[in-house]
Order: C-alpha cells, then sequence, then structure tokens
C-alpha cells in the first residue's frame, strides 16, 4: 500500500482563509535596507519612508545584525523580504527555514513577509538563485497548494515576487500574469510587482512588458521593486547593480497608472553607492508618484 | 519510492542537474528566444550559480581573498563550490567548510597556513553573529566572599571559541588585516593557541600561553576556581598560582568574554 496515496487533504484543497485578508498598508517610498548604509540612516533623518529587509540576512543567532535591525525597527516600517522560500519548488518545503522565518517575523513585526516565485533547489541542495519553471496548468495547483501551507504556517498571507528570467519553456500553458493572477486569485497572496524584472524578462522573451502589466489584476499588487540591470545585448541580466534606467522609470509610471498607489522601493544588491546616491532614486519615485497620482486626502478634512 | 515523477519535478531535477553538471538535456524543452540562443541564455544561470557562492566566499573571507589573489581564490571557491554544494537555505553559511576543505584537499592540504587563516577568519565570522548574553563586569566578582571563590564557576559568552593553529595565520592575518605585507607562512613547533569571541559588535581574538590556554578549557568545562588554580601550579611557580589564575579570570571578565559566575553552594538553589 502506497500510505501517500491514501493521506486525504492537501493544502490545496483547503479554503484559502487569507483570500480575504485585509490588503497590506501603503508605506510610501522606501528602500531596500543594506548593511553599507546602517550608520548613514541610524545618525541621519534621511527621507526613506520604510525599510525593506532580506530575511536571510537577520535569520542570525545574534550580534550587530539583529542589533542594527532592531534600532531600524524602532524608526521605520519594516517589510522582510526573502530569497530562499522555494515555493515552486518540488522538493519537501523546508520547515526549519520556516520556522526561523516565523521567528524572525514575531521579532521584526514586519508589515508582510514576501518572496519570490520561483525555486532554488531539490534534492536537497540550494543554488542560491531564483530558478524558473513552465506556467503549467499542473505547476499552478502545485504551487497554490504551497502559498496555502506557507501561509497557514506563518499565519499571514504571503507576498509573492515575480523574477527576471532568461529562458522560457516549450511545455508552458500561460503566460507570467496569467499564472500570478490564478496564483493570487486562487490562494489569496498578494503580489510585489518588480518593474525591472517585468521590463528584463519581456524583453528577453521578446513581449511588450505593458501587455504583462495590463495582465496583471489591479488589486492584487502590494508593492513595487525598482532596480538596475545589465544590457547583453541579446539579453538583459537582472544583476540590480545599476542605477534604474529611463525604460523602467516609464514603466513604473505605467505601473502607477494602473495600479495606484503602491508601496515602492529602490533596490540595489550589488556595487552599492553612498545613501546620498541611492536617496535621489527614492525621491525620484516619490516625485513620479506625485504627478501621476491624485493627492491623498488629508485625514483631518 | 513508487508513483510517477510529475513533470515539474523531472524538469527542476533536469534543470538542476543542467547547472550543476553541465548535463544539456533539458535545452530540449527549452525554446531560443527571438535574439539569442538557449545555451547562451541556459548559461546565465551556469554562470551565476559558481559565481555567486563564489562571491559569498569573498566576503566570507576577505583576507584570504587578499593573501591568494583574485585568480587562486577563484579557483579555491571553484574547486570548494564543487566538492561542497550548498544544503542550507542561507548563504551566512555556505563557506563553513572551507577550512575543512583546505586541510583535506589534496593540492590545498600541502600549505596548512591557508587552512588556518580561514579558520581564523570563520570563528571571526561566527563570533560576529553568535547568539547575544549579558557580561559579568569586575564588580559582579565582589558579591562573593573570599571564601567562596575555590567554589566559583563560570559560563563563557556564546561567542567565545578556542582555536588551536599549527602555523603562524595569526601573523598573517594581523598584518593582511593592517595591509602590510604578510609574513612568509611557517609552522609552528607549539600550536598558537587562540580565543575568539565578540566584544560589544566586534569580533576580536587574543593569543593565549599554554597555561591560560589550559585554564580557559576547564573552566569552560566547568572546573571550579580553586581547582583550577591547583591545576596552574602544575605549569609553572605553584606559590604564584592562585595569583595568576586571579590575573587570568581578571582579563576574562575585563575583555567580556564571561556571561556569568556562579558559586559552587548557590548552584544547588
Amino acid at each position: 500500500m502506497n500510505v501517500a496515496s491514501h493521506v486525504p487533504v492537501s493544502a490545496a484543497s483547503r479554503s484559502a482563509h487569507s483570500a480575504s485578508a485585509a490588503k497590506p498598508e501603503f508605506l510610501g517610498f522606501g528602500l531596500g535596507l543594506r548593511a553599507q548604509h546602517y550608520d548613514e540612516i541610524l545618525n541621519g533623518s534621511p527621507a526613506i519612508d520604510w525599510f525593506e529587509v532580506i530575511s536571510e540576512n537577520y535569520m542570525v543567532p545574534g550580534g550587530q545584525p539583529l542589533r542594527m535591525l532592531d534600532r531600524i525597527r524602532a524608526r521605520y516600517p519594516v517589510v522582510m523580504h526573502g530569497v530562499s522560500l522555494s515555493i515552486a519548488s518540488t522538493a519537501p518545503p523546508d520547515f526549519e527555514y520556516l520556522g526561523n522565518l516565523r521567528d524572525l517575523a514575531r521579532r521584526v513585526e514586519p508589515k508582510w513577509i514576501s518572496d519570490h516565485l520561483c525555486w532554488t533547489g531539490v534534492h536537497g541542495k540550494n543554488l542560491h538563485d531564483l530558478l524558473p519553471f513552465p506556467y503549467t496548468r499542473e505547476a499552478l495547483d502545485h504551487v497554490v497548494g504551497r502559498v496555502q501551507l506557507v501561509q497557514d504556517f506563518l499565519g499571514r498571507a504571503l507576498v509573492l515576487e515575480n523574477v527576471s528570467t532568461y529562458v522560457q519553456f516549450s511545455n508552458s500553458e500561460m503566460t507570467e500574469w496569467e499564472f500570478l493572477s490564478e496564483l493570487s486569485r486562487r490562494s489569496g497572496c498578494w503580489l510585489l510587482f518588480d518593474v525591472n524584472n517585468v521590463y528584463v524578462s519581456a524583453f528577453n522573451h521578446g513581449y511588450d512588458p505593458l501587455t504583462f502589466l495590463e495582465g496583471i489584476p489591479s488589486d492584487r499588487v502590494v508593492q513595487f521593486h525598482m532596480a538596475g540591470h545589465s544590457h547583453m545585448g541579446t539579453h538583459i541580466v537582472d544583476t540590480h547593480d545599476h542605477p534604474v534606467c529611463e525604460d523602467v522609470w516609464e514603466l513604473y509610471a505605467a505601473a502607477l497608472k494602473r495600479f495606484g498607489r503602491v508601496s515602492t522601493i529602490i533596490e540595489r544588491d550589488d556595487h552599492i553607492p553612498p545613501l546620498d546616491e541611492i536617496l535621489v532614486e527614492v525621491e525620484r519615485t516619490r516625485e513620479i508618484a506625485r504627478q501621476i497620482l491624485p493627492p491623498l486626502v488629508s485625514a483631518a478634512g | 519510492m513508487s508513483g510517477v515523477m510529475s513533470d515539474l519535478a523531472r524538469q527542476q531535477s533536469e534543470f538542476q542537474r543542467a547547472i550543476l553538471t553541465g548535463d544539456d538535456a533539458i535545452l530540449a524543452e527549452i525554446p531560443d528566444s527571438p535574439k539569442e540562443k538557449r545555451e547562451t541564455l541556459f548559461g546565465v544561470y551556469r554562470y551565476a550559480y559558481a559565481s555567486r557562492l563564489v562571491e559569498a566566499m569573498r566576503n566570507d573571507h576577505k583576507l584570504l581573498h587578499i593573501y591568494l589573489g583574485d585568480e587562486m581564490f577563484n579557483e579555491v571557491g571553484h574547486a570548494y563550490v564543487a566538492a561542497y554544494p550548498s544544503h542550507h537555505p542561507n548563504l551566512r553559511w555556505f563557506s563553513s567548510h572551507l577550512p575543512d576543505f583546505l586541510t583535506s584537499a589534496g593540492a590545498y592540504g600541502k600549505y596548512p597556513i591557508l587552512a588556518d587563516l580561514a579558520a581564523l577568519e570563520k570563528a571571526l565570522n561566527d563570533a560576529f553573529d553568535a547568539r547575544e548574553a549579558p557580561v559579568i563586569g569586575v564588580a559582579d566578582m565582589a558579591a562573593f566572599a573570599p571564601e567562596a571563590w575555590a567554589g566559583l564557576t563560570f559560563e563563557p559568552h556564546p561567542s567565545a571559541q578556542r582555536l588551536d593553529l599549527s602555523t603562524n595565520a595569526a601573523a598573517v592575518w594581523l598584518a593582511l588585516k593592517a595591509e602590510e605585507d604578510p609574513p612568509e607562512p611557517l609552522s609552528l613547533a607549539e600550536p598558537g593557541r587562540l580565543l575568539v569571541w565578540r566584544q560589544d559588535v566586534t569580533p576580536l581574538f587574543h593569543q593565549l600561553n599554554a597555561e591560560e590556554a589550559m585554564m580557559w578549557d576547564e573552566a569552560a568545562s566547568g572546573i571550579p576556581f580553586g581547582v583550577l588554580c591547583s591545576m596552574l601550579a602544575t605549569y609553572d611557580d605553584p606559590d604564584g598560582a592562585a595569583a595568576r589564575g586571579a590575573g587570568y579570570l581578571h582579563g576574562w571578565i575585563t575583555a567580556g568574554l564571561l556571561t556569568g559566575v556562579a558559586s559552587g553552594e548557590q548552584s544547588g538553589e
């Protein structure tokens, strides 16, 4: 007898209690927290509304990383952004990782927890990369089930980000935006719309980034990422080590028109410049939003 | 296990194998893009895999990188990536087997300075983000009557680690840190005995003589102060053993190396 075949209930078959969870609040215009900027942030009062932190950087026993995080958290709203959830992997979930993530969330009380729509390894190995998979109905069922399980484990809705991809699969049955839309609808997860990643994938696979943008439901996006990339001529590599390029700023403006007021950060992972230089980009996210969106109505009014 | 592997599981398995081993089977399921061949596009994943891991190693072992130079560090890094693929979701621990690798891998084992330098950097990295704990001060010792001292036991700070090195890696580390030319690598007649820990947020190491190293190791295993002094008496002048013991203890306390002190009489409460 195959015991596994007799296990009756998959996570996917349970109702998504989180689908009805309240949409996370608008946090304003922020920055991905990097250790190089700790002192400048804590010694100054930079015009940054909130920070996104890489969860894994703080999934350590103690010391300076957690102390700095506590100090930043005391002054700013914080969102936890992971890179190792591997939500689309067919390997069993890493429950030790999930437990550590939950423990960190109890300490940080983040506004939300995000990771990427990708997988990072199977057979016990971790490739530490955001790997693509085919957009099939089989994959959709699998990821919906995993998202529901993780949401139940963490006791909150997840936010998932579209990644930059360099290859597609011949057996895909739907587009990436159709996959993301269905995933969000069925699992109740929210979406992190990485404007740069949409631009990169659209170029690499030869479609119009606006088609992607228009294919995503306007009410499911709770965060934007803005970042730079490296253009190789025939393809673009998502290196997150350059300033945001003009085409991506244009796509950001289009995203604001479609999705409205969405919490935004500038994300830089390598060649990290002084804080002042990045603040110019944070200001630009704020200024473009101010030009495109109607002013916020004052609560007092 | 029985059962049919799903398409998704099979594709992930082949995709991973293509990155790790260079097997091209998965490319049959990947179309060319409008502007580029699938081999080149898939190559982005192959290149990113090893280069990301080697970069993580460079961050963890900055002085070993300086010591070896770009080219040699890259070679060591790629050999390590092939020998020790990551099994942990957090890159923070990817490099942790590097001292073992450098000791056991044939080509590098001939240069024990490399494994020692990597071990020292690893110990400092581990101290950097070790668990938090309070540290006791000299004033805490005043609470104990002189007759209670013989029964005192000590709890090391969680960041504290002892490291014995067979080479002059500590001197090489200090020179590289100061951006000076490192001394020639040497095998030491007696091991270099180091104590590595974190003071506030800063990882530090301190070189111990044989006697202090023995006392630390035994204190960390719960031997009370009076016995420690008797043990010290076998290393050097017996009449000065208690004073030497008190001196080492004072040094540990002022360095923030101890988290707790307890008297034997109170330990049963």
